[in-house]
C-alpha cells in the first residue's frame, strides 16, 4: 500500500500559488481534489490528454460507417428512385453529419469512463472527503519511496505555502 | 497601459499608395469595362469592408453581453472600426449613382411589365430603399459611437457604471444589427436578382459578417503583436481567436449547406436559377473554391490544437479567409448580374484600394486612443489569462 501526502488548503487562490511553488521546488504534484472545477488547473499540473485524437478517430470512422450503411441501404440493397434524385444522394450529408457528432460524443464519453476506471455504482476514492465540501486537497504521491529529508522538505513547503493541514493517507488513488 | 499605436510614416505612405492604386483601378475599369461591372465591383468591396467593420462591432457587443474576460484587452481593435462606418456611409451613398446599373427593379418600365416586381414594389422602391439605407447607417454609427464614448470615459473615471452602460448599449446594438443588417443584405445584395429569394440568404450574410469581423480582428491583433503591442498576447488568446474562426467556419458551412441542400432537394426552377450559373457555367471552379477556402480549409487546419496556438499559422489561415470572403461575395454578386467571370488586376487593385482606406481609417483611430482599455473591470483576467 502506497502512502500519499496530502496538503489541505482552505482557499482556491492560495492553493494555486502553492502548486506553482511546489513545482518550482521540484515536488511533483500528482493530483488535486476540489469541490468545483478550477479553470486552468489542468495545464498547471502539466497534464496532457490524447482524448481529442480519439474523438477525431471515432468521428472519422463513424462518418465512413454511416455512409457505408446509407449507401448499402439506398443504392445496393433497396434502390428506390424518388423525386428524380440520384440514388447516392446529397441528403446523406445531414445524417452523416449528425451521426458523426453522435458517435464521436458517445464513444469519447465511454473512452473517458474506461480510462478513468469509472462505472455506475463505483465506490468513491477520496483521499479526504472534505474535498467535496470546502477544502482543496493537493496530493503528493507515494512519499514512502522518498528519503526522510525529502519528506520533511515537502512538509515544510506545504506549510510555507499556507496549507491549513498536512496529513498522510493510504487511500488508493487512481493514477493518471 | 496608456500606450497608443504609433503610426509610422511608411505605414501611411503604403496605405496612401494602396488607395491611389485603387482609384487608378476604378478609373481604368470605368474606361475599359461596362458600367454595370464597375458598380458591381465597387459594391463588392464596399459591402466587404462594411461587413468587416460591422461584424467586428458585433463581436465587441457580444463580448460585453456575455461579460467575457479574456477579450477585454483587445476591445479597442473593433472599437476603432466604428470610424470606418462613417467612411463606408459616404462610399455607399456614392453607390446611388450606379443604382440603375445594378438594380433591375429601379427601372419604372421594367416594373410596369413585371407582376412580381409590382408585388414587391411597396418594399423595393428607390425612396424607401434610400430611407432604409440612411436609417440603418445612422443607427449603427450612433450606437457604436456611444459605446466608444462610454469606453473612453471608463478609461478616465473607472468604476463599473460604464461597464453596465456598455452592456446595455451592446444589447441594443445586437438587436438593431440583427434586424437592420439582414434587411440591408436583402436590399443591396439579394435584390440584385429581384425574382429570386432565399430565407437563409440573410442568415448566411449575417454569419459572414461576424466571421469576417473576427478574422480581421485576429489579423490586426497578431500584426500589432508582431510590432510590439499587446505584450500579454498568449497562446491561450491566440487559440481563443482561432476557436472563434473555427466555430464560425462550421456555422458558415452549415448555412451554405442549408441553402444549397433545400434548393437542390426541392428542385424548383424559380429557386435553382440561383445555382445554375454558379455551379454549371464558368463560375464552377470558384463555386467549389468558395466552399474549400471558407469551410474545409479552416475546419481541417484549425482543428489541430498546435496550429490554433501558433500565431504565424493562425495568421496564415486568416489571410486565406480574407481572400475566401472576397470569393464568397464575388460569387453572390457577379453571377446575379449575368456578368462574365473575370478576375483581373483591376479587381485586385480595387480591393487593395479599399484595404488601404480601411487600414488608414482603422490605424488612425487606433493611434488616437490607448490600445488597452485600462479600467475595464475584466482587464486583469484578460492580462493574466495564461493557462
Amino acid at each position: 500500500m502506497k502512502t500519499n501526502m496530502l496538503g489541505i488548503y482552505d482557499d482556491e487562490n492560495v492553493m494555486l500559488h502553492a502548486i506553482d511553488k511546489l513545482q518550482d521546488g521540484g515536488v511533483a504534484v500528482a493530483d488535486v481534489y476540489s469541490p468545483f472545477p478550477i479553470h486552468g488547473i489542468w495545464s498547471r499540473l502539466k497534464q496532457t490528454t490524447r482524448l481529442p485524437y480519439a474523438t477525431f478517430a471515432y468521428g472519422a470512422v463513424g462518418a465512413v460507417l454511416v455512409f457505408s450503411l446509407l449507401y448499402w441501404m439506398s443504392v445496393v440493397s433497396y434502390p428506390l428512385k424518388f423525386g428524380g434524385k440520384p440514388l447516392n444522394t446529397l441528403s446523406f450529408i445531414i445524417i452523416m453529419f449528425v451521426m458523426t457528432i453522435n458517435i464521436g460524443t458517445l464513444f469519447t464519453f465511454l473512452t473517458y469512463l474506461f480510462r478513468e476506471k469509472m462505472f455506475p455504482g463505483k465506490k468513491v476514492e477520496l483521499p479526504d472527503p472534505r474535498s467535496t465540501e470546502d477544502k482543496f486537497v493537493v496530493v503528493i504521491a507515494d512519499i514512502g519511496s522518498l528519503s526522510e529529508q525529502e519528506t520533511i522538505r515537502i512538509k515544510k513547503l506545504l506549510q510555507e505555502t499556507g496549507a491549513s493541514e498536512i496529513k498522510e493517507s493510504t487511500v488508493t488513488l487512481h493514477e493518471h | 497601459m496608456d500606450k497608443k499605436v504609433h503610426l509610422s510614416k511608411t505605414f501611411k505612405i503604403i496605405m496612401i499608395v494602396m488607395i491611389v492604386l485603387g482609384i487608378i483601378s476604378v478609373i481604368a475599369e470605368f474606361m475599359t469595362q461596362d458600367s454595370t461591372r464597375v458598380w458591381a465591383n465597387l459594391l463588392l468591396n464596399n459591402y466587404y469592408f462594411l461587413s468587416v467593420a460591422i461584424g467586428a462591432l458585433f463581436w465587441m457587443a457580444l463580448q460585453a453581453v456575455t461579460q467575457s474576460g479574456w477579450s477585454a484587452a483587445y476591445l479597442r481593435v473593433p472599437q476603432s472600426m466604428s470610424n470606418y462606418l462613417i467612411v463606408s456611409f459616404i462610399l455607399f451613398a456614392l453607390m446611388f449613382f450606379g443604382v440603375h446599373d445594378l438594380y433591375h427593379w429601379t427601372h419604372a418600365d421594367a416594373v410596369a411589365h413585371d407582376p412580381l416586381l409590382q408585388h414587391k414594389e411597396p418594399y423595393l422602391n428607390l425612396p424607401f430603399f434610400a430611407i432604409r439605407f440612411v436609417v440603418f447607417f445612422l443607427l449603427w454609427i450612433l450606437i457604436t459611437k456611444r459605446i466608444n464614448f462610454l469606453s473612453l470615459k471608463e478609461d478616465k473615471e473607472g468604476g463599473t457604471t460604464f461597464f453596465n452602460k456598455i452592456e446595455f448599449n451592446s444589447k441594443v446594438f445586437i438587436f438593431v444589427f440583427a434586424f437592420s443588417f439582414s434587411l440591408f443584405s436583402i436590399d443591396w445584395l439579394m435584390s440584385l436578382d429581384p425574382h429570386w429569394y432565399s430565407t437563409i440568404y440573410v442568415v448566411k450574410k449575417f454569419i459572414m459578417a461576424f466571421f469576417h469581423g473576427v478574422t480581421v480582428i485576429t489579423a490586426i491583433v497578431i500584426i500589432l503583436h508582431k510590432q510590439g503591442y499587446f505584450p500579454m498576447l498568449t497562446k491561450k488568446h491566440i487559440s481563443d481567436f482561432a476557436r472563434y474562426i473555427f466555430a464560425l467556419s462550421i456555422i458558415w458551412g452549415y448555412m451554405w449547406l442549408s441553402q444549397y441542400l433545400l434548393i437542390w432537394y426541392a428542385n424548383i426552377p424559380e429557386e435553382t436559377v440561383y445555382y445554375i450559373p454558379r455551379e454549371m457555367g464558368e463560375y464552377k471552379t470558384l463555386f467549389y473554391l468558395e466552399l474549400i477556402m471558407n469551410w474545409a480549409f479552416p475546419f481541417i487546419f484549425l482543428m489541430w490544437n498546435r496550429v490554433a496556438k501558433n500565431e504565424n499559422l493562425v495568421l496564415f489561415a486568416v489571410l486565406v479567409l480574407i481572400a475566401g470572403h472576397w470569393v464568397e461575395l464575388y460569387m453572390s454578386i457577379m453571377p446575379s448580374l449575368n456578368l462574365k467571370h473575370s478576375i483581373t488586376l483591376i479587381e485586385v487593385g480595387t480591393f487593395i484600394g479599399f484595404a488601404g482606406l480601411f487600414g488608414l481609417v482603422v490605424g488612425t483611430s487606433l493611434s488616437k486612443m490607448p490600445i488597452i482599455p485600462k479600467n475595464h473591470p475584466y482587464l486583469s483576467e484578460s492580462l493574466h489569462d495564461d493557462h
